[in-house]
């Protein structure tokens, strides 16, 4: 695969006709905006002191005011960028996505299915909003993997009946084939209990997790301090993960700035990164030719598919082949 | 009377958990140790295969692949106890490790399809029994633990519980990071 700076190159030379292209049109959405924000608050501020004279500064109808332009705003913020969006992904993001891998498919549309998701078992509740974007599906040294951007949420009433919508998982979610049969399943969590209450209460909230299968602790005790493992087979599990995918998780885990969910079902390996947010969207208000923007998408691109060399999921087992 | 009521239910609660858990973690070490058996059995199965098909070419491994046969025939046995499966187990593996590094030596053998598929089976046999042997160590802690702690090595002592033998891990297994041994690579 090509190195990181290999693909900065790239992103710089063969995507610059698109990228100054994409760069003005992002300045014209950028002012036009500003023009768009400054009248809408003209406007803002007139009704808010019409409606004050009005009714007074505390009537119900400021907040409809409020709620309606907050809606506006974000629908003319949309369509605004709306295009905007979809030629960078088409202009960039593919041929980006193309020149790691030529024979990688992408589809900015299209997300993992929510099938795939729940069958990974990292979340345990169940899920009423999914959606996503950024699909991509190939084969990578042989091993068979697709990831997008996933936002999955659920759905509470509160007292007075109102609906709230809470985030489970918002970030990168990836699937690929793994490289060992397995028939038990086996999860891998963010220890929160440990590191909040030390290892022998914290071990002892999370060996009474009924939500979750058995609590298999491993042998390895950095790797124990960062991750809590639920399987439902222990020998399994090792055999899963031996001391050397231990510390490539734990090493992944380090370099990033997000809590990492790994879980192997099915005989397939499901990682979700908690970024927060979505990935490979444009940059709006900082400029496309930003070197730390550039890297951004370079590096997630990278490090996402760099992952099966990275878990070494290429080197089959015999047997697996 | 209430008091020593309710001290009497309080004692007599938290030695049935005790109890409870020191069964539950017994039933834990003996279900693993089911499971490492199972994969010692698969090794015993293969290793007729390979000594007849390698003895041929190794002339000088002679006493090695006597060896071999010989503690197989000895682990087959019927009615040996757990800690000297374990003990069998160690030596088992020290002499097909040492095969398997011999085998290096005999460019005829590594020429051999039906001999490489032979150590691809036991490279990958052996991986799951370090996975075995590891997860039969961690329940075997978990027991020992429980019956040298403080109070539950009370109601271990009045069950007659015994600490259990582990499986010595050797520095090669530890050393597992780079597994491309066990892998074929293209």
């Amino acid at each position: 695969m090509k190195s990181a700076s290999e693909l900065t190159d790239f992103y710089y030379r063969e995507l610059y006709p698109s990228l100054s292209e994409l760069e003005k049109t992002r300045k014209e959405i950028l002012s036009r905006l500003k023009l768009y924000a400054g009248m809408g608050i003209v406007a803002l501020l007139l009704t808010i002191a019409w409606i004050g004279k009005k009714f007074g500064l505390f009537h119900p109808a400021m907040m409809a005011v409020l709620i309606g332009f907050i809606a506006l705003s974000s629908i003319i913020y949309r369509w605004t960028v709306s295009g905007y969006a979809k030629d960078f992904k088409e202009r960039i993001i593919t041929p980006l996505i193309h020149a790691i891998d030529p024979h990688l498919l992408y589809n900015p549309g299209f997300t993992v299915s929510q099938h795939l998701f729940e069958r990974s078992d990292l979340f345990k509740r169940s899920i009423d909003r999914y959606g996503g974007n950024d699909y991509v599906k190939g084969s990578i040294e042989g091993v068979p993997l697709e990831f997008s951007d996933v936002h999955a949420e659920y759905q509470t009433r509160d007292s007075k009946g109102r609906t709230q919508w809470h985030t489970l998982f918002r970030g990168l979610f990836l699937v690929a084939e793994f490289n060992k049969h397995f028939s038990a399943k086996t999860v891998i969590l963010p220890d929160h209990a440990e590191k909040t209450f030390g290892s022998l209460i914290g071990g002892w909230f999370q060996s009474k997790n009924f939500s979750r299968d058995g609590l298999i602790r491993m042998d390895d005790p950095e790797f124990e301090k960062t991750f809590v493992v639920y399987g439902n087979d222990p020998i399994e599990a090792r055999y899963i993960l031996t001391h050397s995918m231990m510390k490539r998780l734990l090493d992944f885990q380090r370099r990033l700035p997000h809590p990492l969910f790994v879980s192997f079902v099915h005989n397939h390996i499901h990682i979700a990164v908690a970024t927060g947010k979505d990935l490979f969207e444009p940059a709006l208000f900082t400029s496309l030719f930003d070197y730390k923007q550039a890297m951004e998408y370079v590096n997630t691109l990278r490090n996402t598919i760099g992952l099966v060399e990275e878990l070494k999921l290429n080197e089959k087992l015999w047997s697996k082949r | 009377m209430q008091v020593f009521l309710i001290i009497l239910a309080v004692v007599s609660l938290s030695l049935i958990l005790m109890y409870n858990s020191l069964i539950g973690k017994k039933n834990q070490v003996d279900n693993i140790f089911a499971g490492v058996d199972a994969v010692l059995k698969k090794r015993f199965d293969l290793i007729p295969n390979l000594v007849a098909s390698v003895e041929r070419y190794m002339e000088h491994e002679k006493s090695t692949l006597e060896k071999v046969t010989q503690l197989r025939s000895e682990g087959m046995k019927s009615g040996i106890s757990d800690e000297q499966k374990i003990a069998l187990d160690a030596k088992l593996t020290a002499a097909l490790g040492s095969i398997t590094v011999a085998m290096e030596a005999y460019p005829d053998l590594k020429a051999n399809e039906n001999v490489m598929h032979l150590q691809r089976s036991l490279a990958e046999i052996e991986e799951q029994i370090s996975a075995a042997r590891r997860a039969y160590n961690q329940a075997v802690t978990d027991l020992n633990n429980a019956i040298e702690m403080f109070p539950t090595n009370l109601v271990a002592g009045w069950m007659k519980l015994q600490r259990r033998a582990v499986f010595e891990i050797t520095l090669n297994e530890r050393q597992n990071v780079n597994v491309g041994d066990l892998f074929n690579r293209s």
